[in-house]
């Protein structure tokens, strides 16, 4: 069977206030494999993953997920049809606890849903002894793993996640790579990821976002070849 | 010593009647960022509601009720027809609140004039009792029971409810709760109509405990609701709650002391809050 | 993209930079005394002083993005410090600079406390705390009754120059039109620009490197002191004050001026103070034949809610749209 594309994202362009931050953005994203947004420091990567979800509503383009336009939709029933965010800055709520940080985001407390709270605690078991305490106390990694557990707790079928390795320690980088990799085979999932070696750890399709347009694409496999593009693009190679 | 259990139980009753009042301003802050200046007058309409409701049944009961189904009526509508417009925008918000308060307050002149009308105290609780040299009015104590008791409430909907927990989160961040799901323009209207009932209540309970009422009494008594939640923390309820009766109790020992600081006392309190705490005393840190 | 955008700039080329359209405007105004009654005269004075009110309030409202409820308390400083030093004084020209200036002095400072004490919690903060210092405001002048007179008001003398009101008109002229070219050369200064800066997106504005608080507590100074300058001539020209000069309704006067005429280009200011009180004054007598009139002020919040919803630029704004149509039918022939 060819692959599904489960995503499609056609010329989006986006305001925020009178900044014209996204200005034509091209996205294919197939169904089961990992795809890496990469690009500068606010070459708008994150704004993609917004307006993709709604918060900032693309004025232009279109975006098709799962065989439906779903631009112009408020973000919560853009989520409801199976689309999950982990946000750059995480995202947790800090005055509650693990517990509810789950809680609030479940649809249905089933059992379906219990179990699968259950696999994912599995895969981060450091959350298991703290489901009771505030979220707050928890460190910068488990912040991390509580909004991608979170994020998975509803079965979505595409997964956003930015920059997760953002302020970890390395050794968390590499928890936070096996993960994923256990992620993949449940969720389609968008990765905005900086970090080259964890962008070419699990991805397997890349995207190069430049100057708020999608500028390079293909398979990551090419890309870590591709030392020229890496330079000019990722600023790779040159010491900073 | 009597003269200070009076003034502390009178202290303690405003104080708690200023949490009816700012608990909604304060919620509806911390979730949606709007600083509704139409709240005050919601009390106002709360007070003028359950007067006149009284006074026809006879029932304070009643007039309760009639507060509560008027400040949530006033509530939803300003919400769903004005403000929901410009959620995320706020100097259009404060502007237009600030309209509704002015058009409300025209309003009820209509009906009832600008002139003050009488409030009287439900009949069972017009005595007081008497222990000692102290004299504890009942309504007063009537108050804090119905403080403490919403407040118990409220803070059990908060802790242990989906809803509670939402609102709760919306506090800290409205944009992922929407992430999750979750349409938070419902969850405002929630809290539109929850905390415009609160502030009705509060209206018709303070209004016999005035004597008499009249269309102002709603910006004057917003605007000690501001410095509540500025001193408590936007978006507490703790906050709010302590906030309350600290300043029902310090303008209390003023008012026997020396009635026209009162209000500057308060000021004073804000001042020093601001200067040390700028996000008040259970506050988040400002943003 | 880092270019800095005003106020509605098609605003300003049609209307604005007309210099001849402003000449004319104020040579009507020039001859006006010599065609109208007392009435209208007293009357035009009072929206001259209001005026810059309201304009200072938008330095506020439409180039900073900042509510006050406070915004009498600067007028009433100015308004007292005219009738509590002349009725303590001799009237000479003088002794009301003085008192004039010693009421700027104190706005500016007061200013300065609050804008410090609000803004750098958040802009609302702003909102809420101006209109708590007002209302000590209202109450100390009530019980300062000694000096003041409280609600009753006080009366003064002020020099004979002053009291002809031929005189005195073209005086209040001359301030409206020198407050207006002041705020007009603040607003587009540098400095004015980083106002708008920060009203259009604060963040954007601290990230590019401004102190963004700095700029908020200069607006707030400016305002003050023109406020603080309105209430003195106010004071003057009407030889009395009372505490209705310090309190919230005064401020609510400005706000629905403003937004009614239009916020952010200062014209709208003048234009809105002129709607309100001549309107204002037209609905109360109407009142007096027509009960239904006596709650005109409901027309008012109406207007001004429908405005803030469907024509966020005013009156100005739609003449604007208005003449841009003719323009552009007059093109199409
Ligand atoms: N709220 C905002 N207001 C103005 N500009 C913004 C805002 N958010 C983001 N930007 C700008 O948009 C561009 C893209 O930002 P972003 O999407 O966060 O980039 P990235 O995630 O790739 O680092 C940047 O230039 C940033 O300054
Ligand atoms: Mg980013």
């Amino acid at each position: 069977m060819p692959d599904k594309v489960i995503l499609k994202v056609k010329e989006m362009e986006t305001y925020i206030g009178q900044y014209h931050i996204l200005q034509g953005i091209n996205l294919e994203v197939h169904e089961g494999y990992v795809t890496v947004l990469i690009g500068r420091n606010g070459a708008g990567k994150t704004t993609t993953l917004r307006s993709i979800i709604g918060l900032t509503p693309p004025s232009k383009g279109s975006v098709e997920f799962n065989g439906e336009m779903i631009h112009g939709l408020p973000p919560y029933a853009i989520a409801r049809k199976g689309m999950a965010l982990v946000p750059e800055d995480q995202g947790i709520f800090s005055q509650l606890t693990v517990e509810e940080n789950f809680k609030i985001a479940m649809y249905k407390e089933d059992k379906q849903t219990l179990d699968r709270k259950d696999w994912i605690l599995d895969i981060f078991p450091d959350l298991k002894p703290k489901l009771k305490l505030k979220a707050g106390s928890l460190s910068g990694g488990q912040k991390q793993m509580l909004s991608i557990s979170r994020a998975l707790v509803n079965n979505s079928k595409l997964l956003l996640i930015d920059e997760p390795s953002k302020g970890l320690a390395p050794i968390m980088v590499e928890t936070l790579a096996n993960a994923i990799k256990q992620i993949k085979d449940h969720t389609t999932v968008v990765l905005v990821e900086q970090n080259f070696w964890l962008a070419s750890e699990v991805g397997e399709r890349y995207y190069i976002i430049d100057d708020g347009q999608t500028v390079q694409e293909g398979v990551m496999a090419d890309l870590i070849q591709d030392k020229v593009l890496q330079k000019r693009y990722l600023g790779i190679g040159t010491k900073e | 010593m009597d003269i200070f259990v009076n003034l502390t139980i009178a202290g303690l009753s405003t104080g708690m009647m200023y949490y009816l009042l700012s608990s909604g301003l304060s919620l509806i802050y911390g979730l949606m960022g709007v600083l509704n200046f139409a709240h005050g007058s919601v009390f106002m309409y709360g007070a003028y509601a359950g007067v006149l409701v009284f006074g026809l049944t006879g029932s304070f009961t009643f007039g309760i009720i009639a507060a509560i189904v008027v400040g949530a009526i006033v509530g939803y509508t300003m919400e769903r027809l004005v403000i929901s417009r410009v959620y995320g925008q706020h100097l259009a918000q404060i502007l237009l609140t600030t309209g509704l308060m002015l058009v409300l307050n025209e309003l009820i002149k209509i009906p009832f004039g600008s002139n003050i009308l009488p409030a009287f105290q439900p009949e069972a609780l017009q005595s007081s009792w008497q222990i000692g040299e102290i004299v504890i009015v009942k309504y007063r104590i009537f108050l804090i029971i119905i403080g403490l008791v919403v407040a118990t409430i409220l803070n059990a909907v908060m802790a242990k409810t989906k809803l509670g927990m939402t609102v709760r989160a919306g506090v800290q961040n409205p944009e992922m709760v929407q992430v999750l799901g979750i349409n938070i323009k419902k969850v405002f209207s929630f809290v539109f109509i929850l905390g415009s009932a609160l502030s009705a209540l509060g209206g018709i309970l303070m209004a016999p405990a005035l004597g008499a009422i009249n269309p102002e009494i709603g910006l004057m008594y917003q605007m000690t609701g501001f410095m509540v939640v500025v001193i408590g923390g936007m978006g507490s309820l703790t906050g709010t709650l302590f906030s309350s009766l600290l300043v029902g109790l310090a303008s209390s020992y003023t008012a026997y002391v020396y009635p026209d600081a009162a209000t500057a006392v308060i000021v004073i309190v804000m001042i020093v809050v601001l200067l040390i705490k700028p996000s008040g005393l259970f506050g988040k840190g400002a943003e | 993209m880092q270019q800095i955008k005003t106020v509605a700039p098609s605003v300003r080329k049609s209307l604005m930079n007309n210099w001849m359209l402003q000449i004319i405007i104020v040579v009507i105004l020039a001859v006006i005394p010599f065609i109208t009654g007392r009435p209208t005269q007293n009357m035009l004075i009072l929206i001259f002083c209001m005026s810059v009110f309201a304009m200072s309030y938008d330095i506020l409202l439409g180039y900073t993005g900042v509510i006050s409820f406070g915004h009498a308390m600067f007028f009433g400083i100015g308004a007292y410090g005219i009738s509590i030093y002349l009725a303590n004084a001799k009237a000479t020209m003088g002794n009301i600079l003085l008192a004039t200036l010693i009421a700027l002095a104190v706005s500016m400072i007061i200013s300065v406390f609050i804008g410090f004490l609000s803004l750098r919690v958040k802009n609302t903060y702003y909102a809420m705390i101006t209109l708590a210092f007002a209302q000590v405001g209202v109450i100390l002048a009530e019980k300062a009754r000694h000096i003041t007179n409280g609600y009753d008001g006080m009366t003064f003398r002020v020099s004979s120059v002053l009291m002809n009101k031929m005189l005195f008109y073209y005086i209040a002229l001359g301030f409206l039109v020198l407050s207006f070219i002041f705020m007009w050369k603040f607003t587009t200064s540098p400095t004015g620009r980083v106002l708008v800066a920060i009203r259009e997106n604060e963040q954007r504005a601290k990230f590019i490197g401004f102190n963004t608080l700095r700029y908020k507590i200069i607006s707030t100074v400016v305002a003050g002191a023109m406020a603080s300058l309105a209430g003195s001539m106010y004071a003057i020209h009407m030889r009395f004050v009372s505490t209705s000069v310090l309190g919230v309704a005064k401020t609510i006067d400005a706000l629905l001026a403003t937004v009614i005429g239009g916020m952010g280009n200062l014209y709208g200011a003048i234009l809105g103070t002129g709607i309100v009180n001549f309107a204002g004054e037209y609905l109360s007598k109407l009142a007096k034949v027509h009960p239904i009139f006596e709650r005109w002020y409901i027309i008012f919040g109406l207007l001004y809610i429908l405005i803030v919803l469907f024509a966020p630029q005013g009156v100005i704004g739609l003449i604007k749209k208005i003449t841009n149509k003719i323009a552009a039918k007059s093109v199409k022939r």
